[in-house]
């Protein structure tokens, strides 16, 4: 018998048109390891909350068809009291911590199951060394990196023992070899787990079976080998994003960083004596671990920052978009978000818009908007204002692959006119992007 | 010390600060409660103080002009309509410096409350306070939150700066608030929070310190009452 079953499940959220979920029916196993792929906004996240209670329950809307886990009907019983059988890691690890410290926050949710208090910091603390965290156990949540933080999320999940982890792009802010950690370890709990990525390369190499949304339909439901060759024929780039085809021209150079210095105060430095020049018609993509300094690189770049000590020199306008994109959302209307960077001139906020795949969607508030489309709005908030030196940090955070070949199409058609510099930890897009590669290490740059 | 304790501590010395006459005894209780305060780390505190000097100043230098009181003139200004004769009594400076102290002693137990005390195991101890462990960090989420806008604004090219460019940003950080107590309240019910049946993890022993804070807390609310 399934751990959890969906059967005939439609749901559409209160206050919109289309169902976010279409007649969708599948079967989860106990102890198998499934991903959801589909681009952004095709329900993956919704399937997630259905099979935690949380839709219908948290969200309202209109729920059709049967959700069953372990047994129990989620239209019966509240989320939290599936808690403890379902587990949830969420998109956005900054958004789900309630207390201070690390390990009780990993206790919290076992307190709130009624675990015996005895038993409680012990199972907390084993949970954290099952994820390989248990260094962080002191540590106030505060001070963790994005990394770290995921890591915790997942540890406050395993410690309650479900039967089955939900983790909503769990990855999202870790470096590859991080990303490579999180997911042997998700491999090798023994529960079921439904995993939603948009990085599907890792997640394809351990997964039992493949399910693809798209608006809301599920269209593929496939034991991992089949879902390979299903994805090859109709999604390729969710395989492999396509090769650079852009070439280079680069010309004088709009921005050089030399024997650069920074650190933040009461810390080492975390830049120490870097070069770096960036030329325009070119596209730089800066690599390296978590934590290895390329956020401070590119806000030194970009002016947000002055070095300690070295020379930053810049030519024209250098305009940087920040890792979260809830920052563009100051403006009630999309457009007029856009406009702000255009002494409001609607007209090529509109048309901005239309570029990253937004057109149509002027009059909507940002903060009605899904994710990867909140991070096109941003992008096209940082791009109208036609820099000579762009910065992106993360651009491609929540952005599906077919997205970001867009996105890669759209820096090369610019590319020419400015300078281009691209923080990221998702190697694909690096090489779908970059003209060339710099990589951080702990020692050295290597260029 | 237990938080439980040296929240007593903290709110005697705001208490006592409110209940003392005495301009010398409230500009001491001030100072110990922002001695207390400069041991949080300077990044984190300075939002805190900073917010309070701003307060008790402007309380200072608006309580002459409000309050009419006293016959010792140290200043005679000229005659406004509505207001009258603008006039400032040493009386009156007086009493501002009182009030100002109060106040900026009150701001320092709370950013003392805020900075340096435990809230995961304070509220512990006061189990239907959860939410106000989530208020409580609501101040430095907000501060963060604030920082980002003016950054992410920055990179685009245009600087915040005046009281209209940050007052336009207080409706995005109220957005953002909500939004962000929507997706922490989601996460906190994915946790089983509310499920009857509730356990916690087993509190610290009560010590001799903590009483003697208690102790030492109800004698500095009386010394404040009766003797400052």
């Amino acid at each position: 018998m399934a751990l959890a079953r969906a059967e005939c499940l439609t749901f559409t959220y209160p206050e919109s048109a289309a169902p976010a979920l279409r007649d969708v029916s599948v079967e989860i196993e106990a102890g198998e390891m499934v991903a959801v792929f589909g681009a952004s906004g095709s329900g993956k996240s919704t399937l997630l909350r259905a099979f935690a209670g949380l839709v219908p329950h948290f969200h309202g809307g209109r729920f059709e068809g049967r959700v069953e886990v372990a047994g129990r009907d989620t239209r019966c019983v509240r989320p939290a009291e599936l808690a403890g059988t379902v587990a949830s890691v969420f998109q956005d690890p900054e958004e789900q911590v309630v207390l201070t410290q690390v390990a009780r926050e990993v206790a919290f949710g076992l307190e709130n199951l009624g675990a015996a208090p005895n038993e409680i910091l012990p199972r907390a603390h084993h949970a954290l060394a099952a994820v390989g965290a248990e260094h962080l156990a002191d540590r106030p949540v505060a001070e963790l990196s994005g990394g770290e933080l995921q890591r915790v999320c997942l540890a406050s999940a395993v410690a309650l023992e479900p039967q089955l982890l939900l983790l909503d792009e769990p990855t999202s802010q870790l470096d590859p070899e991080g990303a490579d950690a999180f997911l042997e370890l998700v491999a090798e709990l023994d529960v079921a787990v439904l995993v939603s990525e948009q990085r599907p390369r890792r997640v394809l190499e351990r997964a039992d079976r493949v399910l693809f949304l798209e608006r809301g339909r599920l269209l593929l439901d496939a034991p991992a080998s089949t879902a390979q060759e299903w994805l090859r024929e109709n999604c390729p780039r969710w395989l492999d994003l396509p090769a650079n085809g852009h070439v280079s021209q680069p010309r004088e150079a709009v921005c050089r960083l030399r024997q650069v210095q920074f650190g933040y105060p009461a810390g080492l430095p975390v830049v120490d004596g870097l070069d770096l020049e960036l030329a325009r018609g070119e596209i730089v993509a800066l690599l390296g671990p978590n934590g290895s300094g390329k956020t401070t690189i590119a806000k030194l770049a970009a002016g947000l920052l002055e070095p300690d000590s070295g020379v930053v020199e810049r030519r024209g306008r250098a305009a940087m978009l920040l890792q979260d994109p809830s920052r563009y959302c100051i403006r009630e209307r999309a457009d007029d978000e856009v406009a702000l960077g255009v002494r409001g001139d609607r007209g090529r906020a509109g048309a901005m818009l239309a570029s990253v795949g937004l057109g149509g969607f002027e009059e909507r508030h940002p903060r009605d908007l899904s994710c990867g489309e909140r991070e096109r709005l941003a992008l096209a908030s940082v791009l109208v204002v036609e820099p000579d030196l762009l910065v992106l940090d993360e651009p491609t955070r929540g952005v599906d692959p077919e997205r970001k070949t867009e996105l890669a199409s759209l820096l090369h058609e610019g590319a020419e006119r400015r300078a281009t510099l691209v923080v990221t930890h998702d190697e694909d897009f690096a090489r779908a992007v970059a003209d060339r590669a710099v990589v951080l290490g702990r020692e050295a740059v290597y260029v | 010390m237990r938080p439980a304790a040296a929240v007593a501590l903290l709110a005697a010395l705001a208490a006592a600060a409110l209940l003392a006459e005495h301009v010398w005894a409230v500009a001491v209780v001030t100072a110990v409660l922002l001695a207390v305060c400069l041991r949080a780390p300077r990044g984190r505190r300075r939002f805190y103080l900073l917010g309070t000097a701003v307060s008790a100043g402007a309380l200072f230098l608006l309580t002459p002009f409000i309050e009419t009181i006293g016959s010792h003139p140290v200043w005679t200004g000229p005659i406004v309509p509505v207001l009258g004769q603008l006039d400032v009594t040493r009386e009156e400076v007086t009493s501002a410096a009182l009030n100002a102290l109060r106040l900026a002693a009150v701001g320092f137990a709370f950013a003392a409350y805020a900075l340096l005390l435990d809230h995961d195991r304070l509220l512990q101890t006061v189990r239907f306070a959860r939410p106000a462990a989530l208020a409580t960090r609501l101040m430095p989420t907000l501060e963060r939150d604030a920082a980002g806008f003016v950054e992410a604004l920055r990179g685009r090219g245009m600087e915040v700066s005046g009281v209209r460019g940050r007052a336009a940003l207080l409706s995005p950080l109220l957005a953002s608030s909500l939004e962000r107590g929507m997706n922490l309240a989601e996460a906190m019910e994915a946790r089983g929070y509310g499920r009857p049946g509730r356990s916690n993890v087993p509190r610290p022993p009560w010590r001799a310190i903590d009483s003697a804070g208690l102790l030492v807390a109800g004698a500095i609310v009386i010394t404040g009452k009766l003797w400052l």
